[in-house]
């Protein structure tokens, strides 16, 4: 016997302590109809409208009944944001934020806030992001009044005690100190300043300076200048009757009295007119890439034709290019794809990233730059335009498949500025997409010349050296 | 076929008055069938919306392997996502040819590797070029990510995987007009599934190793103390699995495991959303139903034996410290457990729990600490764990004296009224919000089922801990939480070499307390 029949013989063995799937097949297959010529009619429904209202205070009410579970769910936008916040206090917005929760009200210490909250099982949140500040209040039914009482008190009255900012600032700091301790939260961070530059309110980072500059007069100072009611609006979703929530809404928020608000002005963003190849030199095993340039806002006629563009290109999951290839034929990432990740009151960004081995960083970072070429030299195929519709057309039911979702966009199109029935249109606006005018969005809104590449990993080990690819400049991280 | 059996179970009682009705009119509806094969299908119809969220939970995970093949309930995760004998390739009878020889040219490398230093490198080099030759000889035949694209273009939400110790589920949400197409695709796959592209896709799955561990200190850290607080049983390893074993993995072996393990019987479907009962149990019947059922899979018979003394461990990496505690603590079925779960609210459930009163408020050491009961598993006996992020200058040291106290309280002095209340309040609410998706409620049904082999587990655990006493806790507290029987592991911050004073910020003096 020779060593290869051998050698077969063993690998045999290893499959018949099992039936193998050739000699029993099972006989579920053959009897299945084929699901590749499987066609259903798109799916029809008619989701429950919210109700708007304004009241007497400006405040904007939007209310969706909802029976199912005796649960009621509270939503609130306010405009403000850390885009509003001085360069030298980075970092108020957010601590406003969750002070608010934290740090007691004119009625409840932040310790009875926190007793109250937790002995009723609610959830009490409060948030301040870029360019939207939000709370959220989930309550029992039974425990709706005490909870929107307290709801109210926080958003209206908070007092911000020192000690509850002093024990937030200590932790933002220690979380400045922590933010190198992984390479994806580095490169995601890095990528966003060189795109829309350290000093913009949209790239600028906290430092410890800036958090230990922060007092609590800033807060309170912050809190009265944007939560007014003119300047907010609410959700309402759950197991309540109309008439009689608004009453209760109207009288927890009576006597908040109107106000104009100045906005500071926010310097709008410099586009970089040339690209750039960035390292970020860390001693590990895998490097991660990042590779872009702005995108475009939510606002641009163009976005439905860049949503499937993008769906395409490699923000469609398992059948993107990108991840077919890079991951599925190549073997190369675990996570790959990109992102045209629509701007609201400012451009947004197109991002493609993936993470790879040390070795194969190179090839990685072509592969992708050679799809962001191609897409924009060469019509897709058709094939490629029709799934990427069907996916958009079929998926789109799942926007409303919640009360407090169906709430909670048709709030946000307000408040971005969005046209009330931008999603009553979206299904026409997907269906009139062209392979023309893909590859016209694509010449448009891709721009080879001008992305910047960034990588953080073991320069030297690479296939091939970054310098491959253009002026290699290092970023040294300051902690 | 079995009658399907209705359920009425009354869910919520006294503690949530006034609100018991509508809730426990969704959890009447939770109907339950078990297919001829063995396999059990629950189901919950909610018409809110045209949509159904379908979770296929398989008894197996990485607690199911054995050193040598870790990793390989994870890698066939990924495989089942290849497609079948029908989806995925132009011609499966000439695609398997090439399979069948890639596997035995796979075997030889495999063995001549084996060899180290004797090896022949003229012959291994020989080997791999063939075998890389074969692999795009094999691709030729595949339809690339079929199945994900037919789920795509039909309008999938959440089309996802994912393995723990315990358990293995497949999750995708479907417009509800597409439960045909579901049918068809996942029955297929159940009794089908191709490993093809099988080698490229261990690559993947190392480098998600990279991602999530290698280059994570978190993930490092996490690894590090299983292993070194299971000598024996296999939740100490890692689900993705240790690198050379994934690396060595091949496709017959992961069949093998698949053939084994993924039997009918061993098989849980969850569905809620927008169907009729009535009309899918016979579609079911017809075709998940005639899956042949194979004999049971082998029993885990490794027992954790006691531990004799502490066991600490190290991690060094660029990365600021953390720690994480762990205590050996029975499985799901011993009585002690639901007091387990009473302790882990008392310790870091919201702002008003102990560990984030002492640690973050009161002695400022931490920026956050957690407990958890049931790691990293619960079918088997597992751990308690606690686990916190310290803020310098303040130690790891430090925070690990401070969790001790908090643990030497609940041996010495009963948890108050109140805060017996409080778990009980939060853990009804809990269980109100769980029915709010379809998603959610598809997940919990199935994992209890698959885990506990009773989805009602979670009802009759509620019960028990509404009966756990302040006496229990100190109870239980003074049986588990000795040094004896505890692992600790620690984050050590580690500057590179050669970088005069580090990337690390400077501490700085403490802010005014």
């Amino acid at each position: 016997m020779n060593r290869l029949s051998v050698l077969f013989l063993v690998f045999l063995w290893s499959l018949s302590l099992v039936p193998s799937p050739s000699a029993a097949p099972a006989p579920a297959a053959t009897e299945l109809p084929d699901p590749r010529t499987m066609t259903f009619p798109a799916p029809a429904f008619q989701p429950p409208k919210p109700e708007r209202q304004v009241l007497s205070n400006g405040m904007i009410l939007y209310l969706l009944e909802d029976h199912e579970l005796p649960l009621i769910r509270m939503e609130v936008i306010v405009k403000t944001g850390s885009i509003y916040e001085p360069a030298d206090k980075i970092s108020l917005a957010g601590l406003t934020g969750a002070i608010m929760r934290t740090g007691g009200t004119k009625r409840h210490s932040g310790d009875e806030v926190d007793e109250i909250i937790d002995q009723m099982a609610a959830d009490l949140s409060v948030g301040i992001g870029a360019d939207a500040g939000g709370a959220w209040l989930d309550v029992l039914k039974k425990d709706f009044d005490a909870g929107l009482a307290l709801f109210a008190d926080i958003l209206m009255n908070p007092v911000f005690e020192e000690e509850k900012l002093q024990i937030a600032k200590n932790n933002a700091i220690e979380m400045i100190r922590r933010r190198n301790d992984r390479p994806s939260s580095i490169a995601s961070r890095e990528f966003n300043k060189q795109i829309y530059g350290a000093d913009n309110p949209y790239g600028r980072e906290a430092t410890e300076e800036t958090v230990r500059s922060i007092v609590r007069d800033d807060l309170v100072a912050f809190h009265r200048k944007y939560f007014v009611p003119n300047n907010i609006m609410i959700g309402v979703t759950g197991d309540f009757d109309k008439k009689e929530i608004i009453a209760k809404i109207e009288k927890a928020f009576a006597g908040w009295k109107k106000k104009k608000i100045d906005f500071p002005e926010v310097p709008s963003v410099v586009e970089r007119k040339d690209g750039g190849v960035y390292a970020i030199a860390r001693p590990i095993t895998q490097t991660q890439i990042r590779i872009g340039h702005l995108g475009i806002k939510q606002n641009n006629p163009d976005f439905f034709a860049v949503s499937i563009l993008d769906d395409i290109l490699g923000g469609g999951g398992l059948t993107s290019r990108l991840f077919s290839d890079v991951r599925t034929q190549r073997g190369l990432a675990y996570s790959v794809g990109s992102v045209f990740r629509p701007g609201n009151f400012e451009r947004g960004v197109f991002i493609a990233y993936g993470e790879t081995r040390v070795d194969t960083t190179h090839q990685a970072i072509s592969t992708i730059l050679d799809h962001i070429r191609k897409i924009r030299r060469e019509p897709v195929t058709d094939e490629e335009l029709k799934r990427a519709k069907e996916s958009f057309l079929n998926s789109f039911i799942f926007s409303f498949s919640s009360p407090a979702q169906i709430v909670s966009r048709k709030m946000s199109l307000e408040y971005y500025g969005l046209p009330s029935d931008f999603l009553e249109r979206y299904r026409d606006n997907v269906a009139k997409v062209t392979k023309e005018d893909i590859l016209r969005v694509a010449k448009k809104y891709l721009h080879p010349d001008r992305l910047v590449i960034l990588a953080v990993g073991d320069d030297g080990k690479f296939d091939q050296p970054l310098s491959s690819l253009g002026k290699v400049t290092q970023i040294q991280l300051t902690p | 076929m079995k009658k399907p059996v209705f359920l009425f179970v009354i869910l919520f009682v006294c503690s949530l008055s006034g609100t018991a009705a509508s809730a426990q009119s969704l959890a009447d509806r939770v109907v339950e069938h078990t297919l001829s094969n063995g396999l059990t299908v629950l189901m919950v119809e909610r018409h809110q919306a045209p949509i159904i969220s379908f979770r296929i939970t398989y008894k197996v995970g990485s607690v199911n392997e054995h050193s040598g093949i870790t990793g390989v309930a994870h890698l066939y995760e990924h495989m089942a996502f290849k497609g079948t004998q029908r989806l995925g390739t132009s011609d499966y009878q000439k695609e398997k040819e090439v399979l069948e020889e890639l596997e035995g040219l796979n075997w030889e490398i495999v063995q001549e590797e084996a060899k180290g230093s004797e090896a022949d490198s003229e012959r291994l080099k020989g080997l791999r070029e063939k075998f890389e030759a074969l692999e795009k000889e094999a691709k030729q035949w595949v339809v690339t990510n079929e199945l994900a694209e037919l789920y795509n273009r039909n309008g999938s939400v959440g089309f996802n995987a994912s393995t723990s110790r315990d358990v293995t589920s497949y999750v995708v949400s479907l417009p509800s007009n597409r439960l045909p197409l579901w049918v068809a695709i996942e029955a297929d796959r159940m009794a089908n599934t191709v490993l093809r592209e099988f080698y490229k896709e261990r690559d993947v799955v190392l480098e998600e190793r990279r991602r999530s561990v290698d280059t994570n200190p978190g993930g490092k850290l996490y690894e590090t103390f299983l292993a070194t607080a299971f000598l024996a049983h296999p939740y100490g390893y890692p689900t993705i699995g240790w690198p050379s074993d994934v690396g060595s993995l091949s496709a017959a072996e992961t069949e093998r495991f698949f053939r084994t393990y993924y039997t009918p019987s061993n098989t849980v479907i969850a569905m809620v959303g927008d169907f009729k009962v009535a009309e899918v149990i016979p579609l079911l019947e017809k075709t998940f139903g005639s899956i042949p059922s194979g004999p049971p899979p082998p029993p885990v018979v490794t027992v954790e034996p006691p531990q004799l003394g502490e066991r600490r461990v190290e991690v060094e990496d660029e990365a600021n410290p953390q720690v994480v505690i762990g205590y050996h603590k029975p499985n799901f079925e011993h009585p002690d457990d639901p007091v387990f779960d009473v302790i882990d609210s008392l310790l870091s459930l919201g702002r008003t729990s102990r560990l984030y009163k002492k640690l973050v408020v009161e002695k400022k050491i931490a920026v956050g600490a957690s407990s958890s009961s049931g790691t990293p598993g619960a079918r088997y006996a597992n751990l308690f764990t606690l686990s916190a992020t310290p803020r310098a200058p303040h130690t790891a040291a430090e925070v690990e004296e401070a969790i001790y106290e908090e643990l030497e309280r609940l041996k010495n002095e009963p948890p108050t009224e109140k805060e017996l209340e409080k778990v009980i309040t939060n853990l009804n609410a809990d269980l109100v919000r769980s029915l709010r998706s379809n998603s959610g409620l598809a997940s919990q049904l199935a994992y209890f089922e698959a885990v506990a082999g009773d989805w009602r587990y979670v009802l009759r655990n509620r019960d028990k801990i509404m009966k756990v006493t302040g006496e229990d806790v100190m109870r239980v507290a003074r049986t588990y939480f000795t040094k004896k029987n505890r692992t600790v592991a620690t984050l050590v911050q580690v500057l590179p070499a050669g970088e005069p004073g580090g990337k690390a910020l400077p501490i700085l003096k403490e802010g005014g307390q």
